[in-house]
């Protein structure tokens, strides 16, 4: 903070020493034309492009020129054609052309006349950049020694090594190791996103082995609230959402997307290797085509889908596999060649053409009672032929016809050559309507309906039995009987019917086939009963509406007797065929998928639909390969760079999402790489990551900072940098606090009607685009279109949230009764270390025994009402939110 | 969001919290603190980079596209062609397909098909004051106000469904992603005129777009909605469970001088003193916004002013009522939606004469009230009113009574801060197909906006975020008095 004092004192320095001059400053190379040339030419005259053989990165290579000669000649800015270029009238042939950039200002066209006609001076030794290919994230990776360190006694694991050696560079020393309870609040939070309770405090302070921390490390790392902790993570990494559309209309992600989730959170308990994780995401249909377990993972691809546009939907698919898997915004080529990224225009569409065939369906999952009540919706290659095309400018509208893209990668990532062949796929994979649970969940559908028939019956007999003379019953009785049996029989029928033809369509898939003999009579039984289910649907039809015309009032009576007319045709005919022999029987066919209805077309119906094609491409888990294999030098980094962001608040990579160009060597790039080349040694062992990140001194170290520091923003890790806990971790640590926590595991999402009350952890919350819980909106929720990195704000509305809400003020009241004793002072330390995870100091303690006992004082209070009130107020303060 | 300071002594912390618990001079400095980030030096401090001639917007947007051509835009042609296709017309020249391309569409269904049969005007037209400007005979209370306005009869925008609720707000097409709002670039470049209050607030639904106005400038800058319910005007405005305000006060206290003797231990730490900052602002402004929300102190003539002594006009009445109060109390963009939800209500594909007639009833004597109050209290000379909507609507008829989303030419109009007043700017074609004299994109809109409240949208620009020359948009000099 600037004091008002201070900024007028520099304001007076700067009207006593930065007299404007008024000769206009010479135009500088370094200062002026360099960032200038840079930021408007590099991309198509340096070291990604060499349009018309031309370079413009060094002065040298300038004075060379291109094809058209040298475009400079000193002192002679009007016959250079670096200037005739950049000032041309048609927006053809200036510099930068249409569409490659915006003219240069007259200001910047006179910045470079003024260097010429000063003789474009250049720096000495002027180095030109260097190829892309030796851009820091686009060399394989590799595993660097690690440094001797002069600080052994700090250094507890390489990765410790590789952060002492930039202390000792910058003259840093490390911070101790923090106090044991942050310690311990540090890892539950980090971990399984909970705090420690009351009896995990006490026993980890007064466990005396020197490993305790480590093996409270391995205890929550095997704790199965540490894969929903770790799934909510990716989940903002990989766009979780629940399905969206206007009203009841779904037009993006789909319905049972948390199958997904769930298949996550359960991948991550098993510790599932990440190469195998973005495998089964990407290619589960065809790696695993008929494991419904491994399908759920390419929810990661459903979730794409989206109703109305394909290109918009595959735009997506692509701009986010870049952006969460290789650390590449690719999506800047979707219009033109990447301006600072070796990726063209072309390898746009090239990544698109992985995805080109791939549709959504939903594969029905059989419930507990045998019905189809929801399913587990999943990518399959729809069509192996639909073209890719590049559009021009990025245009859908434009698409050049003239070359089908095929897929492929960028030519600097091209390691291998890709492999992609067609997969076939197993019968059960794409003829759906071969499904046995489909015939056996039709059997019990047939078979339920045969009580509540026999009830009707038993009711008709019973109300005869019971109806007072004459007898014969009166008529309308009789027709009621009648009825029912007749419809007990129908349904005694339809089973027969159903159950026949599930055993004979069935028997037509045998391979090999059985001997005709057999299939023979199971036709016919199927053909005989499906007959005689029709004949007494008719009878009992007829039966019904007899019933119905005794009790309709007068007026509906001539329509009845249309109906009554018809279904004595329809029975008569029935009963003539049955002199024929039963034509062939119905196979029972119904599909146990559903292919997720798109609307491109601009129908106002669904598109429509093709069969499941008995192949899939191959493509998806070709590009799935190419990304997982350890020589891809993006994959492994961008994975421990996320791993690391979650662990320290703070990236070693900033930008998490872009390892590009534009991007320079991050401080820590040895330690990356290390990083990198241990998850990819130990098969992806995301779990061994964790375990190193952990027990590091560097994870250790205390967020303290008590003197001004030479690193005020922390670059070289010399402390810990504290971290504002996430949404979701922060309603958890409430309802964990208040052990009301409901740790039931998956399951359908908590419906927004139903949240207020809920007392699961908060991942299990619907969470669309359009739907968003509002206390852990406060703080900073994901959006699910893009969120490679949470915000970490400090907003009023998060003060409004954890002062005003049922939640907090139900927590307060549980938490404040769980602490019996009597003693006011204990009672305000246990509270602190549980909510705040440290011990007050006297003055921390004075204030909250003065506002207690103040409390105490007030009219109405009682000691359990003034323990709430402290609780609530620590649960306000800033550490309860904070992960020091 | 958190951002690393300068290292600070604990002496001067603890100065620093002496001044603070006492009074609202250190919640007004941490607040600005809070606010800005000092890593980037073009960062805004809150001063407008020239003079401005206003210095709040009251920005009332409807929802679902208003026809320009039943409120704004008169085209007789299309009484005297009612029936014919387009191309029957003189007018067969509006379906080039070159013009037509500036669409960029999302959601094919709704507008897939060409609109070609034209449909006559559903409401007649007069002439209106001094300026002669014609309104249509759904909007006469506004009307009255007609040497008000500077209306401008160009508009167009690219995205042909309901996504452009969002490019109205943003400048930029869904397809390109989403961004910061017009409102969260207002906030981000101007310092609150009011430590009480939000300065940036929105009122009304909008479940169709989104709701995070900040993006990449952060959640700092998103609109904080609020609720014309005196009793409930605030996400967690109040406690659940109410408590008396003496163990409240206390509690509040307690939790600030906690947060403050964390200090001792982490002088260096800014979200300290941005967590302290942000409970101060919280309790003003929950003891703030019921404040502003409570109109008991307005005489029954203001209300029914703003219509809110009939039934029809009630609801928006009292929001635009609620809009004053805040703008009198320094608050700098209100945003209010009307018809929110779903696509909006004015999203007439088919009967449109009694959507709109409806519609039109609801906000015409609210808008007009608002634009004679603020006059008369003299807030409209540096107040600007925007009456907005995403798109227009087709000169030719959907269905048999209707009219489908049109992007190539509509209208919107201003009011105060600033602008020339009784003009109508920019024109469309005979049929109100394209806009052809003076066309503006949306963001033409925002730059005047912008140019008036003293801001100069490049000097706002993120680092790292670059923006088009497109996004910048054009300031409409032509309507600036």
């Amino acid at each position: 903070m600037v004091s008002p004092s201070s900024s007028a004192a520099a304001t007076l320095f700067l009207l006593l020493f930065f007299v404007p001059t008024f000769s206009a400053p010479a135009a500088d190379y370094q200062r002026d034309i360099k960032p200038l040339l840079r930021s408007r030419c590099f991309s198509c005259h340096g070291a990604l492009k060499q349009k018309a053989d031309l370079r413009l990165d060094t002065v040298d290579l300038i004075k060379k020129g291109g094809e058209s000669g040298p475009a400079l000649l000193p002192g002679q800015p009007a016959k250079s054609l670096l200037i005739e270029r950049v000032t041309e009238k048609d927006p053809d042939d200036r510099m930068p052309p249409r569409h490659e950039g915006e003219p240069l200002s007259p200001t910047q066209i006179q910045l470079l006349q003024d260097w010429i006609a000063a003789g474009s001076p250049a720096p000495e030794n002027e180095l030109p950049e260097p190829h892309p290919r030796s851009h820091w994230a686009f060399l394989p990776p590799s595993r660097p020694p690690i440094p001797p360190t002069e600080n052994p006694l700090w250094v507890r694991n390489p990765i410790d090594a590789f952060i002492a050696k930039n202390h000792q560079a910058h003259s840093l020393a490390p911070q101790p190791d923090a106090p044991p309870l942050i310690l311990l609040r540090r890892l539950f939070f980090d971990l399984i996103g909970l705090p420690p309770s009351n009896e995990e405090i006490n026993a980890f302070l007064s466990n005396p082995h020197p490993h305790a921390y480590a093996q409270t490390a391995e205890r929550l790392l095997h704790d199965p609230r540490h894969g929903e902790r770790w799934a909510r993570h990716y989940m903002d990494i990989w766009r979780y959402s629940d399905w969206w559309g206007l009203d009841d209309q779904l037009r993006n992600s789909q319905k049972y997307l948390w199958h997904w989730r769930d298949w996550i959170v359960e991948s991550l308990n098993a510790n599932t290797p990440y190469d195998q994780l973005i495998r089964e995401m990407l290619a589960a249909d065809e790696l695993y085509p008929t494991d419904r377990s491994k399908l759920r993972a390419t929810g990661y691809l459903a979730r794409n889908f989206f109703l109305f546009n394909r290109n918009q939907w595959l735009e997506e698919t692509v701009e986010h596999l870049s952006k969460g898997f290789l650390g590449l915004t690719i999506n800047c080529a979707k219009c033109h060649d990447h301006k600072y990224d070796p990726i063209t225009h072309s390898d746009f569409y090239k990544l698109r053409a992985f995805f080109e065939p791939y549709q959504v369906r939903t594969d029905t999952i059989p419930a507990p009672d045998g019905f189809a009540k929801e399913g587990i919706p999943r990518a399959f290659d729809a069509s192996l032929t639909t073209p890719t095309y590049r559009f021009f400018r990025g245009e859908e509208s434009k698409p050049d016809r003239s070359k089908a893209i095929a897929p492929g990668v960028p030519e600097i990532l091209s390691f291998k050559d890709l492999d992609i062949h067609p997969i076939s796929l197993p019968p059960e994979a794409w003829q759906t309507d071969r499904s046995v649970w489909m015939l056996d969940s039709q059997i019990q559908s047939a078979q339920s309906k045969i009580p509540p028939a026999e009830l009707l019956l038993s009711q008709a007999k019973e109300k005869i039995a019971q109806s007072p003379p004459p007898d014969p019953p009166s008529t309308l009785l009789a027709a009621e009987l009648k009825f029912a049996t007749l419809h007990l029989k129908k349904t005694q029928a339809d089973l027969l019917s159903i159950s026949t033809r599930a055993a004979a369509t069935q028997l037509s898939w045998a391979s090999p086939a059985p001997p005709p003999d057999t299939t023979n009579s199971a036709n016919s039984l199927a053909a005989n009963a499906e007959r005689s289910a029709h004949l007494a649907t008719a009878e009992s039809r007829l039966a019904e509406l007899e019933l119905q015309s005794l009790q309709a009032p007068p007026n509906q009576r001539p329509k009845l007797e249309k109906d009554l007319q018809a279904a004595r045709a329809s029975l008569e005919k029935l009963t003539k065929s049955l002199a024929l022999p039963p034509p062939k029987f119905t196979p029972l066919l119904s599909s146990s998928s559903l292919r997720s209805p798109t609307r491109f077309l601009d129908s106002t119906k669904d598109d429509p639909s093709t069969p499941f094609p008995s192949q899939s491409s191959g493509r998806r888990s070709a590009l799935a390969d190419w990304i997982t294999d350890p020589r891809n030098p993006l994959t492994a980094r961008v994975a421990v760079n996320h791993l690391w962001t979650r662990h320290f608040g703070t990236p070693l990579v900033p930008n998490l999402f872009d390892f590009g160009r534009k991007n320079p060597p991050p401080i820590q790039l040895d330690l990356l790489n290390w990083l990198a080349s241990e998850l990819i040694d130990s098969g992806y062992d995301l779990r061994h990551l964790h375990r190193l990140i952990v027990n590091s001194s560097t994870y250790r170290l205390s967020s303290a900072n008590p003197l001004p520091s030479t690193d005020p923003e922390n670059l070289y890790w010399s402390r810990r940098t504290p971290i504002r806990i996430e949404s979701q971790a922060i309603r958890d640590s409430l309802l964990a606090l208040s052990n009301s926590l409901d740790l039931t595991f998956g399951g359908p999402p908590i419906p927004p009607s139903k949240q207020d009350q809920s007392l699961r952890r908060s991942l299990y919350f619907f969470h669309s685009n359009n739907q968003q819980n509002l206390f852990l909106s406060a703080f900073d929720n994901p959006t699910v279109k893009e969120c490679y990195r949470r915000e970490q704000s400090i907003v009023p509305q998060q003060a409004l949230a954890l002062t005003n809400s049922r939640l907090t003020q139900d927590a307060a009241s549980k938490i404040a009764l769980q602490f019996p004793n009597p003693d006011d002072s204990a009672f305000i330390t246990h509270s602190f270390r549980l909510l705040l995870g440290f011990t007050p100091n006297p003055a921390e303690l004075a204030s909250a025994l003065s506002t207690l006992n103040a409390w105490n004082h007030l009219p109405n209070s009682t000691p359990q009402s003034s323990r709430s009130r402290l609780v609530h107020a620590l649960i306000n303060h800033n550490d309860f939110v904070t992960l020091r | 969001m958190t951002h690393p300071t300068h290292p600070r002594s604990r002496r001067t912390f603890l100065a620093d919290l002496g001044m603070g618990f006492t009074g609202l001079a250190l919640g007004s400095i941490l607040q600005r603190d809070a606010r800005a980030d000092p890593t980037t030096p073009s960062t805004p401090d809150g001063s407008p980079h020239f003079t401005p001639k206003a210095n709040r917007v009251i920005w009332i947007f409807m929802n679902g596209g208003i026809s320009h051509l039943e409120s704004f835009d008169p085209k007789p042609a299309l009484n005297q062609y009612a029936g014919m296709t387009i191309s029957q017309t003189p007018f067969a020249h509006t379906q080039n397909p070159q013009k037509l391309a500036i669409e960029r569409l999302i959601v094919p269904d709704a507008n897939g098909n060409q609109r070609n049969k034209l449909f006559p005007l559903q409401v007649g037209f007069k002439k209106h004051g001094q300026s002669g400007l014609e309104i249509s005979d759904w909007f006469p209370h506004i009307a009255r106000h007609a040497d008000r306005l500077a209306i401008v009869r160009s508009m167009w925008t690219t995205d042909s469904n309901h996504m452009a609720q969002t490019q109205f707000h943003s400048g930029r097409n869904a397809l390109d992603g989403e961004f910061p709002t017009l409102g969260a670039w207002v906030d981000y470049g101007l310092g609150s005129l009011n430590q009480n209050l939000p300065q940036f607030v929105s009122i009304g639904h909008r479940e169709y777009w989104n709701k995070r106005d900040g993006h990449y400038l952060g959640p700092i800058h998103d609109a904080v909605p609020l609720r014309i319910d005196p009793a409930n005007p605030l996400d967690f405005g109040k406690p659940a469970s109410p408590l008396p305000p003496d163990p409240q006060s206390l509690g509040l206290a307690l939790t600030q001088k906690l947060n403050a003797l964390r200090g001792v231990e982490y002088p260096n730490d800014p979200t300290l003193s941005a967590r302290i900052a942000s409970y101060e602002l919280a309790a003003r402004m929950q003891l703030s916004v019921p404040e502003v929300l409570d109109f008991s102190q307005e005489s029954p003539q203001t209300k029914s002013l703003y219509g809110m002594d009939l039934p029809h006009s009630r609801e928006f009445g009292t929001q635009l009522l609620a809009a004053r109060r805040l703008a009198e109390r320094g608050v700098r963009f209100i945003q209010i939606q009307h018809g929110g939800g779903g696509a909006g209500a004015w999203d007439a594909h088919a009967a449109l004469k009694s959507n709109h007639s409806k519609l039109a009833l609801a906000v015409d004597q609210p808008v007009a009230g608002l634009l004679q109050d603020l006059a008369q209290r003299g807030l409209l000379e540096d107040t600007l009113v925007v009456f907005a909507t995403e798109f227009g609507r087709t000169p030719g008829s959907q269905g048999t009574d209707g009219r489908d989303h049109h992007i190539y030419g509509f209208s919107v109009w201003m009011a105060g801060g600033g602008l020339k007043a009784g003009i109508a700017h920019g024109a469309t074609d005979e049929i109100g197909f394209h806009a052809v004299d003076s066309p503006h994109y949306v963001t033409d809109l925002h730059a005047t906006i912008l140019h008036q409240l003293g801001l100069d949208s490049r000097k706002l620009e993120v680092p790292g975020r670059k923006r088009l020359e497109i996004d910048h948009g054009k300031v409409i000099t032509q309507i600036i008095a």
